[in-house]
């Protein structure tokens, strides 16, 4: 029954939109800023620039197997033993990613807006819809993606509408000053961020998508879409905030929603603009989670995922509380082996596919001509 | 799913509440923050508004805030241990003025206010000012009349003279910290001061009179170098800062006419522009300001149905204005040498590669500076008459 589900191409669109911007739209202003200072918004675009191959060499991967989770693809390729060791790699930094999610939302409300709320508690309260979205299975939380996205996109409509009067463009001259060699470096961050990780995509497209070749052109618009909006917040931070406030701040786009005001009247609107970074949080959240739950489910040939989402779900909530003592560790994490993590899953791995799907396509050509 | 109702039932009754709610009336709404440095210790004195008087109806006619004064080793210490004293936690959400006595600046400011960018519950939309001769204290120490709460009257005084004015300058927590930390910009202070006898001035007997003996305020600018005061523009030399730096909304100058007498124009619109750029290897700096004026008064013998006069009257008007301006480029540059007007970041903007080389003795450069000034001055209108009567009277 578990192969049944189909979501179309619309909801993969918002489900990819939604992924992409999702931690980003928190940490990559400060990020880019760090490194590429006043061209912190062209390190964005360049960014996105280079997410846009990396996700256009995870589709043609995709392809090959129209009817195989990324999960599968890896176990089929890789044969049963080592396919399942590098599943079960896969599945668990997933799995990691899902939890450092959930620190990410306990740590942002914990900072800005309820310091006494033990994070736990916020963890578990994220946690428990997030498994709930789970188990209802991907069409339900493809269609919840669906209205919330509208939501998403009328508070960022505003968001940009009414900071605009506050833009400074002397904040981003003299621009290109960083010189092309610094920009593309700080980019990097952003790349890996939110468009490696996408990888985890893999596991309900192209399979669960009804449309494959519309899919593939989805894929790629969602990720530009995506990029886009980050683009626009990187350059509302710099450009609003300035360089030093943008780089100082943890969460510089929070920052930014307290700049919003109209005529002493229009104000203080930050709290009900949070909800943009919990809807894109979650969604992400729910991917990751679901990914791994799927993936751990197909490893050991379970007929349905749905047992292990409870179990997982209180494991993340664990590990949320335990991966990282506090928020330098976190970053210094993210800066180095988070990196490190997510490209040899997102990056090296589906190289690795390459070569070995070459190498045995050429074996088999051999086995014939014999 | 009735199984579900039953937990979700139980649940509720325990899980009440949320941790981080606060109700109203366990706030001290602070309104106002004044910081001092006495010997070695940060003094700390928030104003914090008494919730009974604000409504006119049923006051009782007593003070409608309250002073909380500590001192602590640092600013946050002391901001908690207010809590000794007031019988609610200290609420700055909503504050409008942070007032830094002058002994403070000439220490230096920074360290002080990097609790006010770090605090979750601060918002960076104060404004922040100088206690020009005074403490902070002092300035707190004031009630007013027009604005029941002494913090709202200095905050919505200084957006006016801000505003129509234009020698006093409100500048928000963000702008002053990005002036403190650019390397091409030094930053600049609004001075408040208290005018009268003091003991007065916290009594009812302030608020009793039509004349109240003692008020609050707004001086001229104080000048800093990196977070140190080093000295106070006059009002003059800080109409001209605010005209380089694009800070002028409205504000009306009085100009001598072609012959004898006065007249006023009143400035409705300026724009300044500032261009750097390297001219053989100097810096240099290209102000153009461009300004729409009315003739706002005449108290002199002109024909404004002339438009020669126009003209004339714009030109007085354009020296006059560049006359004020390279004043006040003159003083930073010879008494205080310091970068106030953002000069060195117009030059990092038009050519960095140059600047990279400059930015380290930029402070030896910028009295070198060479500013070229050039103001344009358009008047539009002369107000709901032609020619003044005064011509009338003077024939008869």
């Amino acid at each position: 029954m578990m192969q049944d589900v189909k979501i179309n191409s619309y909801q993969f669109l918002v489900l990819v939109i939604l992924f992409t911007i999702g931690t980003s739209i928190l940490t990559v202003p400060s990020a880019l800023a760090t490194g590429a200072k006043q061209d912190a918004w062209i390190a964005a675009i360049i960014g996105t620039g280079i997410g846009l191959l990396v996700i256009w060499l995870l589709i043609t991967i995709a392809l090959w197997f129209p009817h195989l989770t990324y999960v599968q693809m890896i176990e089929k390729l890789f044969g049963r033993w080592i396919g399942k060791a590098l599943a079960a790699f896969f599945v668990l930094i997933v799995l990691f990613y899902a939890s450092e999610l959930l620190y990410y939302f306990g740590l942002f409300l914990n900072i800005h807006m309820m310091p006494n709320t033990p994070m736990v508690v916020l963890n578990i309260l994220m946690a428990g819809i997030v498994v709930m979205g789970v188990r209802l299975g991907l069409e339900t939380f493809a269609r919840t993606a669906e209205i919330l996205i509208v939501v998403f996109f009328a508070f960022f409509f505003i968001l940009v509408v009414c900071l605009s009067p506050e833009m400074k463009f002397e904040n981003i001259q003299p621009v290109y000053e960083m010189g092309t060699k610094k920009i593309i470096q700080s980019s990097i961050f952003y790349v890996i961020v939110s468009s490696v990780n996408a990888v985890v995509l893999l596991m309900i497209f192209p399979s669960f998508v009804n449309k494959m070749k519309q899919g593939r052109k989805t894929f790629l618009i969602g990720n530009l879409i995506g990029g886009i909006v980050i683009i626009i917040i990187t350059f509302l931070s710099v450009t609003v905030l300035g360089i030093d406030k943008t780089a100082g701040e943890i969460y510089p786009s929070y920052e930014l929603t307290k700049r919003i005001n109209i005529g002493n009247f229009i104000q203080r609107i930050e709290g009900l603009m949070a909800s943009l970074w919990v809807i894109t949080l979650y969604f992400k959240t729910t991917l990751y989670f679901y990914a791994s739950v799927l993936g751990m489910a197909q490893i050991l040939n379970l007929k349905d995922y749905r047992p292990l989402t409870l179990p997982l779900g209180m494991i993340a909530v664990v590990l949320s509380l335990v991966i990282y003592p506090n928020i330098i560790y976190q970053k210094h994490f993210d800066d180095t082996t988070g990196n490190s993590l997510t490209l040899s899953i997102g990056l090296f791995l589906p190289l690795l596919l390459v070569v070995i799907y070459a190498i045995r396509k050429r074996m088999k050509k051999n086995e014939i001509e014999i | 799913m009735k199984k579900c109702m039953i937990v979700l039932l139980i649940l509720s009754p325990i899980l009440t509440g949320c941790w981080d709610k606060r109700e109203l009336n366990e706030l001290g709404i602070t309104l106002a923050i004044g910081i001092d440095k006495v010997e070695d210790e940060y003094q700390v004195t928030a104003q914090v508004v008494v919730p009974s008087e604000i409504p006119t109806k049923t006051s009782t006619g007593r003070s409608p805030v309250i002073l909380f004064q500590e001192k602590g080793e640092t600013v946050n210490e002391a901001l908690r241990k207010i809590t000794k004293t007031s019988p609610r936690k200290i609420y700055p959400g909503h504050l409008r003025m942070l007032v830094l006595g002058e002994d403070l600046a000439k220490e230096g400011i920074a360290k002080s206010l990097d609790l006010l960018s770090r605090d979750w519950e601060l918002r960076s939309d104060f404004f922040v000012a100088i206690a020009k001769d005074m403490t902070a204290a002092e300035v707190l120490n004031v009630r007013t009349t027009i604005e029941n709460i002494p913090a709202n009257n200095m905050f919505n005084s200084l957006q006016t003279s801000e505003h129509y004015w234009a020698a006093t300058n409100g500048i928000k927590l963000d702008e002053l910290i990005a002036s403190l930390t650019s390397d091409g910009t030094e930053a600049v202070l609004t001075g408040i001061l208290v005018t009268g006898d003091q003991e007065i001035g916290s009594t009812k007997q302030e608020v009793e009179s039509i004349n109240p003996p003692v008020r609050i305020v707004y001086d001229e600018l104080a000048v800093f170098k990196k977070d140190k005061l080093v000295g106070w523009l006059t009002e003059r030399e800080s109409r001209g800062y605010n005209g380089i730096v694009n800070e002028v909304q409205k504000s009306v100058t009085a100009i001598s006419c072609p012959e004898e007498g006065k007249a006023t124009i009143e400035i409705i619109q300026a724009d300044s522009k500032v261009k750097g750029k390297i001219n053989k290897g100097m810096p240099e700096v290209d102000i153009n300001i461009k300004v729409k004026g009315n003739v706002g008064e005449v108290e002199c013998q002109i024909n404004l149905n002339d438009l020669d006069t126009i003209v004339e009257l714009e030109k007085i008007t354009e020296k006059q204005m560049e006359e004020t301006i390279n004043m006040s480029i003159e003083t930073l540059q010879k008494q205080y040498k310091s970068d106030i007007f953002g000069f060195g970041e117009a030059i990092h903007r038009s050519n960095p590669k140059e600047w990279k080389k400059m930015k380290e003795q930029w402070d030896e450069e910028f009295p070198k500076l060479k500013a070229n000034v050039k103001v344009d001055v358009k008047l539009v209108h002369t107000g709901t008459e032609g020619n003044s009567f005064l011509e009338k009277i003077e024939v008869k």
